[in-house]
């Protein structure tokens, strides 16, 4: 392969650096987060990971992603195995299966599927050489495969990855033209499905934290006690944070553990608290870039495998933030959802960074014949 | 490979990126105005509920002051309650039936208690709140034992008030109860009071509220979310006070005895109601306000049950009212001391002029008793043996105005300004009263108004500061019940001078004359008091009274008490000891019948005790 000559050249070092700032002040918060608590070794396990997943991202990079393309089908395979192992070898946290044992570590194929789809529907977009409106019959097969992962992560249950699914699903599709007919159809599908699945398909847990979300739009806040306590918790964190911040693991809402699950779903609370609203606006900024930045690379991608790629890879952090942060500020009711890079958990961080690798791999060979 | 055709189709999405780069800016900065809406708009509320989160604030009461005699022994204290508080929000379902079962609540309290902390609301669940108050010593070490896995409890000795003298004295020194709604908006500093606190409700406790109070001060801990107190962490962003000292309330010495009022409370043992106050005659200072029968301070405190209300009001001998200043009565014949001293400063007769008593006298149709047939009495006699006769005489000349010209210079109907409680005035009919109540004026009503019946109505506290100015000289005083107010520190913070209200008015000699004639109505055997004199003891003045009662009838008393009901008043007002007088006292049997009989007995052998067997309360 010919990397060895583009290295200086091509290698794509504002991608680079963003995604080593991002990582380096997940690292710095997840100290803060845990310090003096019974974790408070997680940073140096987040660090392994991250080592980890530089290195699979490295290994990513070196691999042309046109390998990628052609095994494809194997990945996304490998992919929905694991899915399916997750019930038979699963391990259950807090009443959901989500992971696998593997040696020393968990590991959580849910996470690893994102990757899984987009390489998947990359490659049946790339061999598709439609190119004008699509209608509801050539999403068929694409549906299909959004809807063998997810409908398995939707049974471990894993709402909030299964709506990443979905959401990079809808980016993906949204680069190809559909045509408006199609586009109705969908909505209303959406409209009928919407209470079907309130009624048959989520946990009372889950209908009780979207309750909870209304209730606090509504200004009708009932129970603090319960699941609108997470959120109320998570904005006394951020807004007594003010413009410049408590200062590094001076956060009170933080130490005193008035933050729930706060280094993995709410670390954004814990940085918006200690480093105040300068420092949330470089963190968001950071992840804006990062997202925008993938477009780019998408834009420049010299077929429509790594287009599609890069732009999966980009709605899959895009969405991922977007959620977690509007989540953790009371714009969303609270699902589980990480924040990509920042949030502890190796899964999740090794996904990140594969897809990462890609966009790395998309980018460096934008010019290659 | 096939790039070419591929790059023009990847061209194709150009449009696409454009409007997915403009979505995704529009969400992030969506994201960014919301977090600049918290956190910077909203700083100071979210702020304001970080520091709540990781305080818990401890109440310290203040310690009320003590309220303490002159011979300081105490009169209003405070013993040891233990109340127990939570903080709702750390309080986990759990924990109710714990503590249930630690306090042994029965079902009904089990409800109540639930019930209680279901209805607080959201703002209020870090907020401390009184769970049970003065719990026993079972439950306090049951509670205490497990305290340590109750992190939602805290055990607060919470001073409670208590009255070791329990109804002696008790109008005078007040009550406590919980402050209601008014109380809190009334206060100037809404802090001031909160839900649960008691306030003085009555005599001294009301008047020297204030005072008395102190002010409550906290300690606040840092605590997790779980409520666990982190001891020595203390975070840069807390800008709150964490300690701040109670202040205890200002301690207040009486000018009253409550020896002097025991020995009331002994010699009133034979009768169900009366009244005693005796005064210093040389500052109007009160060593005794004695009213019978009383309620419990301390039971009024606890909050009385209705049924025990209905009781208290429902007493025809009245616990709730107090006779010595909100209870007027006809001042009978102890009030020919203040009509013979009219005739005798504006000279209106020669006080050795006699008059013949023949046991009656008839004026136009209308015929007035006596007590006895008194023959040819003087003036001077006259006091001595309480002849009405004479004093209709003495009335006609004298006439209606003169007499409640001198009554008013005595203090009669007004107010003594003692400054507790509420003191009636009293009343002195007119001329011009009797002709709009009864039609036109009759001499008969002047007739009356000499003997101390009439229309006249007094208080005793109003008759003994009248017998203080005839021992004194003539200087009528305002009676003062405090002696001093003492800082928590022990200085004086305030001390009471004597105040007189005004010189009455009537030469020495006459005042001279009068204290012989109040002495010889015990010392001499004439006397109306001569039977109650302390033989080879402390020679007593004084002046009998006995006060018809208004007629009860049409008032619904079972026919068994309603003779007692119907039966006078005994008076016996005057000075101790007769030779150099130091206090003057008033007593009051309410249906005592003849004040020579029942209240004269009691207050000489009252002043014998108090002038001899009691030390001095200088000698403390």
């Amino acid at each position: 392969m010919a990397i060895g000559r583009t290295i200086r050249d091509d290698f794509d070092w504002p991608l680079f650096i963003a995604v080593s700032t991002i990582a380096l002040f997940g690292v710095l918060n997840l100290y803060s987060a845990t310090e003096g608590g019974t974790t408070s070794d997680a940073y140096v396990q987040q660090l392994y990971w991250l080592i980890l997943g530089f290195s699979v991202a490295t290994l990513t990079v070196a691999i042309d992603y046109r390998h990628f393309e052609r095994y494809g089908w194997l990945i996304y395979g490998g992919c929905v195995l694991a899915l399916v192992l997750v019930f038979v070898l699963g391990r259950s946290v807090r009443g959901s299966t989500r992971w696998i044992a593997l040696g020393g570590f968990s590991l959580q194929p849910s996470e690893l599927m994102k990757i899984g789809l987009i390489i998947a529907l990359a490659k049946y977009l790339h061999h598709d050489t439609k190119t004008g409106g699509r209608t509801l019959v050539d999403l068929i097969i694409p549906g299909l495969i959004l809807a063998l992962p997810m409908g398995l992560v939707l049974l471990q249950p894993d709402l909030g990855t299964a709506m990443v699914l979905a959401f990079i699903f809808a980016s993906i599709m949204m680069l190809t033209q559909l045509k408006m007919r199609s586009v109705v159809t969908l909505l209303a599908t959406f409209v009928v499905a919407a209470p079907v699945t309130w009624f048959y398909l989520l946990k009372d847990y889950q209908k009780e934290r979207i309750t909870a979300f209304w209730d606090r739009l509504g200004g009708t806040q009932t129970d603090l006690l319960d699941s609108g306590w997470h959120t109320h918790q998570s904005l006394v964190a951020i807004g007594s944070g003010g413009l410049t911040g408590k200062g590094f693991t001076q956060g009170t809402q933080t130490r005193f553990r008035f933050l729930p699950d706060q280094h993995t779903d709410f670390p954004f609370p814990v940085w918006a608290e200690e480093h105040g609203f300068l420092g949330a606006v470089l963190l968001i900024s950071l992840y804006l870039f990062l997202v925008l930045w993938s477009l780019r690379i998408a834009s420049q991608a010299k077929d429509r495998f790594g287009a599609v790629v890069a732009v999966g890879v980009g709605a899959m952090i895009f969405w991922q933030t977007v959620v977690n942060l509007g989540m953790v500020s009371g714009l969303l009711p609270v699902v589980g959802m990480t924040l990509p890079l920042f949030s502890y958990g190796g899964s999740s961080l090794l996904s990140t960074m594969l897809g990462l690798g890609l966009l790395m791999n998309v980018s460096m060979r934008r010019f290659l014949h | 490979m096939i790039t070419l055709s591929q790059r023009r189709e990847v061209g194709e999405f150009r449009k696409r990126y454009r409007w997915m780069a403009l979505f995704v800016v529009l969400v992030f900065g969506g994201i960014i105005v919301r977090v600049a809406q918290v956190q910077l708009f909203q700083q100071d509320r979210w702020s304001g509920i970080a520091q709540q989160n990781i305080t818990k604030t401890l109440e310290l009461p203040a310690t009320r002051g003590v309220i303490r005699d002159i011979t300081g022994r105490v009169v209003a204290s405070n013993r040891p309650s233990y109340d127990v508080y939570t903080t709702p929000r750390l309080l986990r379902p759990e924990d109710l039936d714990r503590i249930a079962s630690l306090m042994a609540l029965s079902k009904e309290e089990q409800a109540a208690f639930r019930a209680r902390l279901d209805e607080i609301p959201l703002g209020r669940r870090s907020h401390q709140l009184e769970l049970f108050s003065d719990i026993d010593r079972e439950q306090l070490a049951a509670l205490e034992t497990h305290l340590a896995e109750l992190p939602a409890l805290d055990i607060v000795t919470v001073p409670l008030r208590h009255y070791p003298y329990a109804t002696l004295g008790a109008h005078l020194i007040g009550y406590l109860n919980e402050v209601n709604a008014e109380d809190m908006k009334r206060a100037d500093d809404p802090s001031v009071y909160r839900s649960g606190d008691r306030i003085g409700r009555n005599g001294l406790e009301k008047r020297y509220e204030p005072l008395l109070k102190g002010s409550r001060g906290f300690r606040r801990l840092v605590v997790d979310a779980r409520g666990k107190a982190l001891e020595g962490t203390r975070p840069d962003s807390l800008e709150v006070e964490m300690l701040k000292k109670p202040v205890p309330g200002h301690d207040i010495q009486l000018t009253i005895d409550m020896r002097l009022m025991e020995a009331f409370d002994r010699a009133f043992r034979p009768y169900p109601s009366g009244s005693a106050v005796v005064v210093d005659i040389h500052t109007g200072a009160v060593r005794a306000l004695y009213s019978k029968p009383v309620y419990d301070p301390n039971e009024m405190s606890g909050g009385l049950s209705n049924k025990r209300y209905a009781e208290l009001t429902g007493d025809p001998f009245r616990p709730l009212i107090d006779k010595t200043m909100y209870e007027t009565y006809f001042p009978g014949s102890t009030f020919k001391a203040f009509t013979a001293l009219a005739a005798l400063e504006d000279a209106v007769v020669d006080p050795s002029q006699r008059v013949e008593c023949l046991g009656s006298l008839k004026i136009g149709r209308q015929k007035f008793r006596c007590n006895k047939r008194h023959d040819w009495v003087d003036l001077y006699e006259s006091v001595v043996q309480s002849c009405n006769v004479y004093f209709w005489a003495l009335a006609e000349e004298v006439g209606l105005e003169r007499i409640n010209r001198y009554a008013e210079a005595f203090g009669f109907a007004e107010h003594t300004g003692i400054g507790v409680n509420s003191e009636a005035k009293g009343f002195l009919a007119t001329r011009e009263w009797y002709e709009e109540h009864y039609g036109r004026f009759r001499i008969g009503y002047t007739l009356n108004t000499a003997i101390g019946q009439g229309n006249t109505r007094v208080t005793v506290l109003q008759l003994a500061l009248a017998y203080a100015a005839i021992a004194n000289g003539g200087s009528l005083y305002a009676p003062q019940v405090v002696q001093n107010i003492r800082s928590p520190d022990g200085s004086l913070s305030e001390t009471f001078q004597p105040r007189i209200r005004r010189e009455v008015g009537v030469a020495p000699q006459h005042l001279d004359l009068m204290r012989r004639a109040l002495i010889d109505v015990v010392q001499d055997e004439s006397g109306t008091a001569y039977k109650a004199r302390n033989k080879d003891g402390v020679a007593v003045a004084g002046k009998t009274g006995t006060a018809q009662v208004v007629s009860r009838k049409g008032r619904s008393e079972e026919s068994s008490s309603a003779w007692y009901l119907d039966r006078s008043h005994g008076w016996f007002a005057g000075f101790a000891p007769a030779g150099d007088p130091q206090v003057a006292f008033a007593v009051l049997v309410e249906h005592g019948g003849s004040g020579g009989a029942s209240a004269a007995p009691i207050a000489t052998s009252v002043m014998q005790q108090y002038l001899t067997e009691l030390e001095s309360p200088e000698a403390q």
